[in-house]
């Protein structure tokens, strides 16, 4: 684990890193500054820090594979790609089948200069990674509700592939709790980003003579987005301590209920000029919804988790004190 | 004593003495007889040193960390053998004596507590003073070596019971808001107290009106200096929404278990489930690093009033979805318990105006968190 100076050190330089760059240049910069390693070493730190980092200043990378990748056995390399599930989707990325090797999923934008992906694929016969070369996949680039977003979707049928092995189940679970621990606090990272937005706005926009923050309906909108963005920090950082699958999809649904109140609430605060391009709050926005399906939608974990607890009719164990 | 120790062994005593514990049936349906099994459980845990753990040895209790204390209420409130509501006013109480009292007055007065041999009050709101606590007009005279007492106090909870009351006065000038408020350590048997129970809408009668008349408190039950009276109270809130507000979220997860238990097939939504879980889940993580903030001798301000909120929200949700899957049992049944039922999902409305409204939370977020200057 990092000491509290190190850390400290270690989020300037990836606040630089993240304020410098986006996509490909930032994989290099992270790979640089070590934070491959520290995946490694100290994944709590390095996940957290970097998430929050990314969702506050809006870039974007391909740390979320790599993420994935590390809780697969797969050695960090920008010379490998992790395929991510299809959006709102977990399951694996792959299926194999009489035709071959077919994918579905996503992937960053610096995947194209990965000459080998690797894809896990779920079939009757349990689920394995494979590797295939990235010339062989589909790849178009993603624009939808978050240009920005340095998303990839990535597409292929009966494409060739070679070295395989199994992945267990258990495996592929926890690379998908990791995953969505980091997209947690890319979440709350964007969420305090346009708390700090609305904040300011409230303070200086002067209407009936007084800044909109003197008054109480405002003040409340911009309390409630604190209080849910707490929730699902303190959530997130109970998750690390548990690291189940229950409680990081837990952690991951309620920073995305934290980013949607965010959302309304200082888009609300910000007006006329929110709606704007002429202002970064679109761009947080979009971003959120998108964060918030990748490796299974907020509302969707909650249902789930939801049925779960009504048909075994228990809750699970308490996070003890 | 470590916490895992600590939780080890009151475990294993628990287990132990079960039957000595439990209440007597029935007894947990009225307040008298709630008080009765809280007095109990106190002196039980007191004789064997459990309830004095995480209070200084000065006071009469073990030291050790605060965690110790919230384990301990969490372990009663799990095992039905305490009402959480009336169990925590200790740890919002007691503490206040701690920081504020003359020393050999906490020292005599703060074990009598902790054992379960008295139950104190805390005099704060007033009729016309709510939510604006620092225009509170209940009079402080000095009159030679006493105070005279003359006002109103309502919303006074456990007052009925209450062997002592820690009270706050006007001292200064009527419009002398947040500074001329003396807190004062009071016997409730004083000559011209007068306490009249309120009837409630969830069937216990918890709070009162206390009405004080030219009632003599002496000089040195004074709690800190005079005109210090609002340090003291802005220093006790913060108790409300720590190791209390713990031992409320045990209380909720237990109720939430119990309405799983008891709730027909397909009464409830997926969605609705999945949610209470996941705002209990966030109240215990953020609660937790309250305790252990205060454990790590912080002190406790403003942040606190997120907690506030929290557990506000997910116990009126839980208790939403209690109407959402027991709703026959609810409305029209008459068993004892339905009538359990009821008594909580009618409490649960109160929780967002007990202890600082939703509202002033809020106020206090957007103020002291978000910097967000006064209002309007």
């Amino acid at each position: 684990m990092m000491d509290p100076e190190e850390r400290q050190l270690f989020t300037r330089s990836l606040r630089h890193a993240d304020e410098s760059h986006a996509g490909m240049a930032l994989d290099l910069a992270l790979d640089e500054l070590g934070w491959h390693k520290a995946l490694t070493v100290d994944p709590h730190t390095a996940v957290s820090v970097l998430f929050e980092l990314q969702g506050t200043v809006n870039t974007s990378s391909s740390a979320l594979g790599a993420v994935l990748g590390s809780a697969l056995g797969v050695d960090p390399s920008p010379a490998v790609g992790v395929i991510l599930p299809a959006a709102g989707e977990w399951r694996p990325p792959g299926e194999i089948d009489q035709a071959g090797l077919s994918v579905r999923g996503l992937g960053p934008v610096a995947l194209v200069e990965s000459p080998t992906t690797v894809i896990v694929t779920g079939s009757a016969g349990g689920l394995r990674a494979v590797e295939a070369s990235t010339a062989a996949l589909t790849l178009r680039p993603v624009h939808g509700l978050d240009p920005d977003g340095g998303l990839v979707e990535v597409t292929g049928r009966g494409v060739a592939f070679g070295a395989e092995r199994e992945v267990p189940a258990e495996q592929w679970a926890q690379a998908i709790a990791l995953g969505r621990l980091a997209l947690g606090h890319e979440l709350v990272g964007a969420a305090r980003a346009m708390l700090e937005l609305a904040r300011g706005h409230a303070l200086e926009r002067i209407q009936f003579g007084q800044p909109i923050g003197a008054f109480q309906a405002v003040r409340h909108r911009l309390a409630d987005t604190l209080v849910a963005i707490e929730a699902a920090d303190a959530s997130l950082n109970a998750a690390w301590e548990e690291r189940t699958s229950q409680s990081a999809a837990m952690a991951k649904a309620l920073a995305g209920r934290g980013a949607r109140v965010a959302a309304r609430h200082c888009q609300q605060v910000l007006a006329g000029i929110g709606f704007t391009t002429e202002h970064p709050l679109h761009r947080y926005v979009r971003r959120v919804v998108v964060l918030d399906q990748l490796l299974g939608a907020g509302r969707t974990l909650t249902r789930e988790l939801g049925a779960e607890l009504i048909a075994t009719r228990l809750l699970p164990d308490l996070l003890p004190l | 004593m470590e916490l895992d120790e600590f939780r080890t062994s009151l475990d294993a005593w628990l287990d132990q003495n079960t039957t000595t514990l439990a209440p007597d049936p029935g007894a947990t349906g009225t307040l008298d007889g709630q008080m009765a099994q809280l007095s109990r459980v106190k002196r039980l845990t007191y004789e064997d040193g459990w309830m004095r753990w995480g209070w200084p040895r000065r006071v009469g209790g073990l030291g050790g960390s605060a965690l110790l204390r919230a384990y301990l209420g969490e372990a009663l409130t799990s095992r039905d053998l305490v009402e959480p509501g009336i169990y925590s006013m200790t740890e919002v109480l007691a503490p206040t004596m701690i920081d504020y009292a003359p020393p050999e007055l906490a020292a005599q007065m703060v074990p009598r507590l902790l054992s379960g041999d008295e139950t104190w009050c805390q005099g704060f709101s007033e009729p016309g003073t709510g939510s604006n606590l620092a225009a509170l007009s209940c009079r402080a005279r000095l009159d030679g070596d006493v105070w005279r007492v003359t006002g109103q106090k309502v919303w006074t909870s456990l007052a009925q019971y209450a062997d002592r009351c820690v009270l706050l006065t006007r001292t200064g000038t009527p419009d002398s808001a947040h500074r001329g408020i003396t807190a004062l350590f009071v016997d409730m048997d004083s000559p011209g107290i007068t306490v009249r129970p309120i009837e409630t809408m969830h069937g216990l009668p918890e709070f009162s009106e206390v009405f004080f008349d030219e009632v003599a408190v002496p000089v040195d039950r004074t709690l800190g200096a005079e005109g210090q009276g609002w340090s003291v109270a802005m220093d006790l809130l913060p108790f409300e929404r720590s190791t209390a507000l713990w031992h409320r979220a045990a209380y909720l997860h237990r109720q939430f278990q119990r309405l799983l238990d008891a709730v027909p097939p397909d009464a409830l939504d997926p969605d609705d489930v999945g949610e209470v879980h996941q705002l209990l889940y966030a109240l215990r993580a953020r609660s937790r690093a309250t305790q252990y903030r205060l454990d790590a001798g912080e002190r406790l301000g403003p942040e606190t009033s997120i907690d506030k909120v929290l557990v506000a929200t997910a116990e009126q949700a839980l208790f939403d979805l209690v109407a959402e899957g027991l709703g026959p049992d609810l409305t029209v049944a008459d068993d004892p318990a339905s009538d359990l039922w009821r008594r909580e999902f009618l409490y649960s409305r109160a929780a967002t105006i007990y202890g600082g409204t939703a509202e002033i939370q809020r106020n206090i977020i957007a103020r002291r968190l978000l910097d967000l200057g006064s209002d309007r």
